[in-house]
């Protein structure tokens, strides 16, 4: 009777959620497995029944991940799910992880893949990849030089100028024909990192146009240029001068015995038309928009230098022997009579280059030096426009952080080589000079022109005092006037028209300007110790107070200009005794000689600061009779 | 219904030190080691890598490293590229950013050896994937472990494989 429920039998336990399951093989049952679905964010254990299909299991997926089914991408040993298939079909089993890609929002085909589409889609991508790949060309410079057209680029700009490019060529040929200036140069530990890469340097000068044309009449250069042993060597050539000028005189002294060989003159000739003379014009013309020209010249010469070098390893040419093997070096004319001698002379004298190219610098420069100077002087205008241009600003501001760098320029300048007592006054001056530079009201005062010919003839009115009365300040040299003058009124800075005096001082190593400072008669201006107004003689009446006031004599030089400086600037010193008192022996001279204009000859006495003989020059003048 | 396109999947793997470490290292590590592997997958005619710039790709064998000393293949896939590039940009955000990158414990072979899974259920060699373990193991290991672990290999010559934008 109640065995009803009997053949029903209790239902079985397999549908229950039990974790491990038996062995997989039991297609008929579905089991619950779980499975692993992995997102490359996260990862997640379902349970599902052995015998769903695709689709169901995303719908669980789904509603765990939060996404629509048809974002689903399920992946499993390589092969995408589809909906109708089932997990058996792929061999899903417990415990094995399944992978799940979650397509974005904004993705047209909802399904998640069917052939046809896949091959669509894959024509289609396909293209993204390469055009993702197309940058790598750019980002695949392994040198990561990149960068180094802005460089060379930043280079070329900050130089050419408008204003005056012609001026600033000059300028910098003379610059960096000196052979000082190029010490400077390498000195600077700027110049010297760039240096010491081979690769910029490579670049650096393959990017002038010049080099570009050189290196295709003569392909040998390229290839020292592409050869980094050779670079570096170079390099290393380039930024010890020492080891430079060592070489050349080596090779002067193996030119020079080449020279003395039966047609090896005509050889060198030869050399020296063919390869040096492009070299030379590429090297010259690149002073004019290349910053580290200067290197790519030494380069060039130093490429020179290298096969010279290699040669003088070997004993200077045996004229008798057979000719030797030609070493390759940057020549063209390979066709010469004299056989034995242009194997060796042909690297020699492409080694020569760097002599050739210094004696022409050096003959430029004297002559250019002058007119340079005199342009400069004669034109306050091209002070101005020179101080305006960046560049100059730049290296002012670079100077002024800078205070060692500007300490070495500044003392190695020709200038100072001279005293080196100056040197050391200068020395502990130098960050006063540089906070001057700094100040704006220094700038605009330095591009004043009429400001810089006052200065000039601060400057003139002080080496006169000095030729004249020596005895005023006890080391008061007129090459080191200046300096003093810069140095002592550097503190003195509130005084507007003595204060921008001090910033002339660091014009020097500026080699063209840096004569106006010191050297006065170079200067057109005839400023005379008396301007010829009314302050004026405030300076030459006050010159001769201070012998007077013990104070100036024993007291430093500081004390003297802080004096004289006050004296212009400020009242008239009450301590000064009258003019007529001072001259009253000229004056009595003048009486005698017949001037009997008193007031005349007090003036001529005051503007000629005390000089009879001037004085009596002046008068003449003025007085027709 | 056409069967779905089967993409090979092949895995690059290149000497690091150039065959110095089958040299040296049984006299540095005392035990030998073929080399110091990296290694990258191939698929969709395109090299993905890991690296401390994050998952990146270029054409194969496109990195400064050039061709690969060897390559396995690893299977076939019926993912899609563009699939695969959304899981690879999944990834890049989540498991394998760049700063995630360590030389030992989540490096380039760690990121292939996920991919050849995802792509083919199969891993990638392991001699390859057991190659820190092989060196840690060792004295010298050991004792470098802390510069090693600085340091970060990025081979140059890939982009970076970013989410794609409205791709059709």
């Amino acid at each position: 009777m109640a065995e009803n429920g009997e053949s029903g039998g209790p239902p079985r336990p397999s549908r229950g959620s039990s974790a491990a399951q038996g062995p997989a093989s039991a297609p008929a049952e579905p089991k619950i497995i779980k499975v692993t679905v992995k997102t490359p964010k996260e990862k997640e254990e379902f349970a599902v029944p052995e015998n769903s299909s695709v689709q169901q299991f995303k719908e669980a997926i789904s509603k765990r991940f939060k996404s629509q089914t048809d974002q689903l991408v399920l992946i499993f040993a390589g092969k995408i799910l589809k909906d109708q298939d089932t997990l058996i079909q792929h061999g899903i089993h417990d415990g094995l992880t399944v992978h799940l890609v979650i397509k974005s929002q904004n993705r047209p085909q909802g399904q998640s893949t069917q052939p046809s589409n896949a091959a669509g889609t894959n024509t289609t991508s396909a293209s993204t990849p390469r055009s993702n790949s197309t940058p790598i060309s750019t980002n695949s410079n392994p040198f990561g030089l990149g960068s180094l057209g802005g460089l060379a680029g930043l280079s070329s700009l900050g130089l050419s100028s408008t204003n005056f490019s012609e001026l600033q060529n000059q300028m910098q040929q003379q610059l960096l024909s000196s052979p000082e200036m190029m010490i400077q140069i390498m000195e600077n530990p700027f110049v010297q990192s760039m240096l010491s890469n081979p690769d910029l340097m490579r670049q650096l000068i393959m990017a002038n146009p010049q080099m570009q044309q050189l290196i295709q009449r003569n392909p040998e250069i390229s290839h020292l240029l592409n050869n980094p042993d050779i670079m570096r060597q170079t390099l290393e050539i380039a930024r010890n001068p020492a080891m430079m000028q060592e070489m050349m005189r080596n090779q002067d002294l193996a030119l020079s015995n080449l020279e003395s060989i039966p047609g090896g003159y005509n050889a060198l000739r030869r050399m020296y038309t063919d390869i040096q003379e492009p070299m030379l014009n590429a090297a010259q013309e690149q002073f004019g928009g290349n910053p580290f020209a200067s290197v790519g010249s030494s380069s060039s010469s130093g490429e020179g230098t290298q096969p010279s070098r290699t040669e003088n390893r070997d004993p200077l040419p045996n004229p008798w022997a057979p000719p030797p093997a030609t070493q390759s070096s940057a020549t063209t004319s390979t066709t010469t009579s004299s056989g034995s001698g242009s194997g060796s002379s042909s690297s020699n004298a492409t080694g020569n280059t760097v002599a050739a190219a210094n004696y022409v610098a050096s003959i430029f420069s004297t002559p250019g030096m002058q007119s340079l100077l005199q342009q400069i002087t004669e034109n306050p205008q091209l002070i101005q426009n020179m101080l305006s241009a960046p560049y100059m600003r730049s290296m002012m501001q670079s100077l002024s952080q800078n205070p060692d760098l500007a300490a070495q320029m500044m003392l190695n300048s020709p200038v100072f080589t001279a005293n080196p007592q100056l040197q050391e006054q200068m020395r502990p001056q130098l960050p006063a000079f540089l906070q001057q530079m700094q100040n704006p009201d220094t700038l605009s005062a330095m591009s004043n022109p009429r400001a810089m010919q006052a200065l000039m003839q601060i400057q003139q009115g002080l080496q006169t005092l000095a030729t004249e009365a020596p005895g005023l300040i006890p080391s008061f040299t007129p090459g080191v006037g200046v300096g003093v003058l810069g140095t002592a009124i550097g503190p003195v800075g509130p005084v507007t028209p003595i204060g921008p005096i001090g910033p002339i001082v660091p014009f020097t190593p500026i080699g063209p300007i840096g004569p106006i400072g010191p050297t006065g008669p170079a200067a057109g201006p005839p400023g005379s110790t008396g301007s010829g107004a009314p302050p004026g003689p405030t300076v030459s009446s006050s010159a001769p107070s201070e012998t007077t006031s013990p104070t100036s004599e024993s007291g430093p030089n500081q004390q003297f200009i802080q004096q004289m400086v006050q004296a212009l600037a400020g009242a008239n010193p009450p301590q000064l005794p009258s003019p007529e008192v001072r001259f009253q022996q000229q004056l009595e001279q003048l009486n005698a000689m017949g001037f009997l204009n008193r007031e005349a000859n007090l003036q001529a006495l005051i503007a000629t600061g005390g000089d009879i003989n001037a004085a009596i020059e002046r008068l003449l003048g003025s007085q027709p009779s | 219904m056409e069967p779905p396109n089967l993409y090979p999947v092949k895995l690059y793997v290149y000497d690091l030190s150039k065959g110095l470490a089958r040299r040296l290292s049984p006299i540095m590590l005392g035990k030998q080691l073929e080399g110091i592997w990296h290694t990258s997958i191939v698929v969709h005619k395109d090299e993905f890598f890991f690296g401390s710039g994050g998952i990146s790709s270029c054409p194969p064998g496109g990195t400064l490293l050039g061709p690969p000393d060897s390559v396995v293949d690893v299977g076939s896939t019926e993912v899609t590229e563009e699939i695969f590039l959304e899981y690879l940009s999944s990834l890049g955000e989540s498991l394998f950013r760049g700063e995630a990158y360590n030389l030992f414990e989540h490096n380039c072979n760690t990121f292939s050896n996920e991919v050849a899974q995802f792509l083919t259920g199969r891993k990638i060699p392991s001699y390859i994937t057991d190659l820190p373990s092989e060196v840690l193991s060792t004295p010298f290991g050991q004792a470098l472990r802390p510069f090693l672990d600085s340091i970060q290999i990025q081979p140059p010559g890939g982009s970076t494989v970013g989410r794609p934008n409205g791709q059709s």
